[in-house]
């Protein structure tokens, strides 16, 4: 019962911070000095009365907090208007979430998997070649920036021809079979994933690391071995419990970047995802596609954290006492 | 003493770092690029397309080499894909491009003359203001309907006439305030009239024809339900269509699928229904580098290149599978354009400052500005030599071109010469003084971002100031300048582009006519009746008029010949250069006819794969 309170409270207290949230972005946007008709406008072919309709179309002509006040009464109603193209936002964002979610899950599943073992063999086996040798590659995967990477990775496709370059699936797709369709999407999917793994892998593993190293290093864990508990209990059942309470916090970031995490990545590989859409968006000043993304992450970022906070009270009995 | 060592590395990586900063950043004369050799070489065109009737259908039949069936052909666009696929809302290139492919007009334009030829039209006549139109028989819509004349009728008088989705094709026919009227004369017979003589609208004719039975629900629901109807949500199968490829698959962000009409009125020699190619792919991509990677990794099959990517692709085209083919100078236009306001706003200041006012509405002072620049310089450093210098209103490729209107060098002495003409004189410093003794200094704007333009804006600097100018050249966001070019009317020179029709220069009426909306160089409140035109935009209003008016070609020319020769004279715009456009197809693809206006899969019917080795 406490806990659904508590849920409540934690939603109720999310609302102001959505409007903040809101008001900010849809200024900025609208004062920058961005027109979205400037391109129509210089289009020899372009009638005034066509340039007239336009701007009554987007709203343009009305002040800014007229315009604001429109948005925030159809986002409430759960309508997420329409694009400077006259499509529907919400039919634009669909299209493009599952690309990006198959995209961003298989890469936190993937460092998960794999950055926690890693992170916790590393701290067991401190100041150990191994230990050494896994700092070394590490340090390397978060100095190399994301989009440098995914160039170097897009030309190698280009020169072994091992790769398709760029895109999620090749142009006959729908001629061919299941079997055959999974591996196209895998097969299109290896590079960014392996772009965006490298990238994320080096925060986790260090992360779990050093977490791991602090707890090992407490009055509690001496004590436990000081006890005779195996070491397999000091570590999986004492420590690890310990040292993962950091980590579900980041999961709960992780959870906000779903969506929002890979903008650059996709856009080098010319991946269909949101990143695409919202880059484009923004260069466009598509006022509805980008508050709608907006406010879409921001919503992301306060779900993560309160499924981590969840989650943390569910791990951890101290702070199940103070709630 | 390890310690004194590291010292010395910093000290010497800091040098050399502070070294390769002081390197002076000059532009190179460079003359590396040899631009690939021009279409008009080795090409041997087939005739043009012939109409035949068998079994009483009226088909088209194409001249070309006759080639196997199968194959798909990849082609690419940039950008975020279409935004539609109803031919009638299409505001963007791309958009436009794929209908096109989906729904023929009645007219076409020759690829290699220009002139206007039939397509879904069997042929028509032009009577000053009469355009009579047969259209074939027998030839059907993709779901087996016929098409006749009634969906010429519905096309043009409930969708484009009444003004739904795009209405640019409505506006560019008004004539005095008054549509064109379109009259049935029987199933397969049609005439237009314009209210009176006006050689554009035979342009306007090759605009798409709608199926009456698919679009006629959705245009009875209004026109908000227009502007989505058929949009890029909408269910491929559902497409009723008439031209050489139907949509099979779109994929936002990834790729445009065609597939071929099997039902299509164009045929071979052999009296086989084309096009060859099974399948026709556009893919969709982000950006330029993306474009040229997935060329060289194969995955498309023709590219347009550009600048520095030419050189590279021509050294692989030797031992390569693609042949690359220059298309000739571009149909847009850069020039340099001198503020020539002499009007106040609304709180009564100048919209120009007095004094530059003088200096811009002196014709010499244009002239001088336009033999200052060095052309030449700026297409071998900032095209890669891949360009051609532009001195006419009209496009090197335009059908209207004056022929007769020279080129020139960089010419300081003359200018110089005509400043003196003007009074300007000369401080001990060597700046440029006018005859009231105000050193000449101006602002030189262009958008921010356009590297070609910021480039050029450099050059341009570089050469005024030869003259004792000081130019301060002001890259600006694109929308704040053209803010200032349709709105506050407070700027010097301008570095801009427009795109042009080689076909039609009624298109550029909006630049040209002193009351057009992008009048740049004097223009004018959308309200504005004070007739205050200088003679010369007088004469120009005159011959835009008159250019309309008359109806066959080389009467049309005279007028537009004229125009060109007082822009010359006159030089609102200065002129810099047309950049050539250069294209990549792969070797496999036969029947390829490259022309300037058409490009290179222009006639896509035609094209076929053969087999490779």
């Amino acid at each position: 019962m406490q806990i659904f309170i508590y849920i409540l409270k934690r939603i109720l207290q999310s609302i102001p911070l959505l409007i903040i949230v809101s008001i900010l972005s849809f200024f900025i946007i609208r004062l920058s000095p961005v027109d979205p008709l400037a391109e129509l406008r210089l289009n020899p072919s372009v009638s005034q009365e066509t340039l007239q309709k336009e701007t009554e179309r987007l709203g343009l002509d009305k002040p800014i907090i007229v315009q604001y006040g429109k948005w925030a009464k159809s986002f409430i109603k759960g309508d997420l208007g329409i694009t400077s193209n006259g499509e529907q936002v919400s039919a634009k964002l669909k299209e493009r979430i599952p690309n990006t979610l198959l995209l961003t899950t298989i890469v936190i599943a993937l460092t998960w998997l794999v950055g926690i073992p890693l992170g916790v063999a590393a701290a067991l086996n401190w100041k150990t070649p191994f230990d050494r040798i896994l700092t070394v590659l590490t340090s390397i995967g978060m100095a190399i920036p994301s989009f440098f990477f995914a160039v170097l990775l897009l030309i190698f496709a280009v020169k072994t021809g091992w790769f398709p370059i760029g895109g999620l699936t090749s142009s006959d797709f729908l001629e061919m079979n299941f079997p055959q369709q999974v591996w196209d999407i895998s097969h299109h999917l290896i590079l960014p994933v392996t772009v965006l793994f490298t990238l994320s892998l080096a925060g986790l593993q260090r992360q779990m690391r050093a977490n791991l190293l602090d707890v090992l290093d407490s009055d509690y864990v001496k004590f436990a071995r000081a006890k005779g508990l195996s070491e397999f209990d000091v570590v999986y059942k004492h420590a690890l419990r310990n040292a993962i309470n950091p980590m579900i916090t980041l999961l709960g970031f992780e959870f906000a970047g779903l969506l929002s995490g890979a903008a650059l990545t996709e856009y080098v590989f010319q991946y269909p995802g949101l990143g695409r859409l919202i880059l484009e968006a923004v260069l466009k000043s598509d006022i509805n596609l980008v508050m709608a993304s907006l406010m879409m992450g921001a919503i992301m970022l306060i779900l993560g954290n309160l499924i981590a906070d969840i989650l943390l009270i569910i791990t951890d009995p101290r702070i199940r006492v103070k709630a | 003493m390890k310690k004194a060592g590291y010292v010395v590395l910093i000290i010497l990586f800091a040098g050399i770092l502070a070294k390769s900063c002081l390197y002076v950043d000059k532009p190179q004369q460079t003359t590396k690029t040899i631009p690939p050799h021009s279409i008009t070489e080795d090409i041997i065109y087939p005739d043009r397309q012939k109409n035949i009737t068998i079994d009483g259908v009226d088909y088209l039949q194409s001249q070309a080499p006759i080639g196997k069936f199968g194959g798909t052909l990849v082609a690419s666009t940039i950008g975020e894909g279409p935004k539609t696929f109803n031919p009638f809302n299409s505001k963007d290139n791309i958009s436009s491009l794929l209908s096109e492919i989906m729904y023929d007009g009645l007219l076409s334009t020759d690829a290699i003359t220009g002139q206007p030829i039939p397509k879904l039209a069997k042929d028509f006549t032009v009577n000053g203001d009469t355009y009579l139109i047969h259209l074939r028989k027998g030839i059907k819509w993709s779901d087996g309907k016929p098409i006749t004349a009634d969906d010429v009728l519905f096309t043009w008088q409930n969708i484009i006439f009444d003004g739904y989705g795009n209405t640019s094709i409505r506006d560019s026919i008004v004539v005095d305030g008054k549509l064109p009227t379109v009259r049935k004369i029987d199933d397969y017979t049609i005439e237009f009239k314009t209210p009176k003589p006006f050689a554009p609208f035979i342009r306007m004719l090759s605009s798409p024809i709608a199926p009456k039975h698919v679009f006629e629900p959705a245009v009875k629901k209004g026109k908000p339900y227009f502007d989505t109807f058929l949009s890029t949500n909408a269910n491929p199968s559902t497409f009723v269509t008439s031209g050489a490829f139907r949509l099979k698959e779109y994929v936002p962000a990834q790729r445009v699928v065609f597939e071929r009409n099997p039902d299509y009125y164009i045929i071979n020699k052999n009296d086989q229904k084309l096009p060859y190619l099974d399948k026709l792919v556009y893919l969709i991509v982000g950006d330029v580098n993306n474009e040229v990677l997935k060329f060289e990794g194969g995955e498309l099959d023709t590219i347009g290149l550009q600048g520095a990517n030419v050189a590279r692709f021509k050294e692989l085209e030797k031992h390569s599978d693609f042949k690359i083919y220059n298309l000739g100078p571009d149909t847009g236009t850069m020039f340099i354009t001198f503020n020539l306001n002499n009007r106040k706003d609304e709180k009564g200041n100048y919209h120009v400052d007095p004094k530059k006012q003088r200096w811009f509405q002196d014709k010499n002072f244009r002239q001088v500005v336009d033999y200052a620049i060095d052309r030449k310089n700026m297409v071998l450093n900032i095209a890669n030599g891949l360009g051609a210098p532009l001195y006419t209103a009209e496009s090197l490729n335009s059908i209207f071109l004056n022929k007769d209107l020279p080129a020139y060098e960089r010419n300081l002495e003359k200018a110089k010469e005509l400043l003196k003409a003007s009074g300007y004189t000369w401080s001990k410093k060597g700046h440029l003084l006018d005859q009231y003794g105000n050193h000449v200094e101006f602002d030189l704007y262009t958008n921010a971002g356009n590297t070609e333009r910021e480039a050029i804006g450099v050059m341009v600097k570089q050469d005024l100031e030869d003259l004792g100018m000081k130019v301060n050249f002001k890259p600006i966001e694109f929308n704040s300048l053209v803010n200032k070019l349709v709105n506050t009317l407070d700027w010097d020179m301008v570095i801009m582009g427009l795109t042009g029709s080689p076909l039609e220069p009624n298109g550029g009426k909006n630049v040209w006519m002193s009351n057009g909306t992008l009048h740049m160089f004097n223009q004018r409140p959308a309200d504005y009746t004070k007739d205050d035109r200088y003679p010369w935009e007088k004469e120009i209003d005159y011959l835009y008029t008159q250019g309309a008016l008359a109806t066959d070609f080389e009467s049309r020319k005279k007028f537009y010949d004229k125009y060109q020769e007082i822009a010359y004279e006159e030089k609102p715009f200065v002129y810099i250069y047309s950049p050539l456009r250069i294209s990549a197809i792969r070797n496999k693809f036969k029947n390829v006819y490259p022309t300037s206006l058409g490009g290179i899969t222009y006639n896509i019917e035609e094209i076929y794969v053969e087999d490779e080795k």
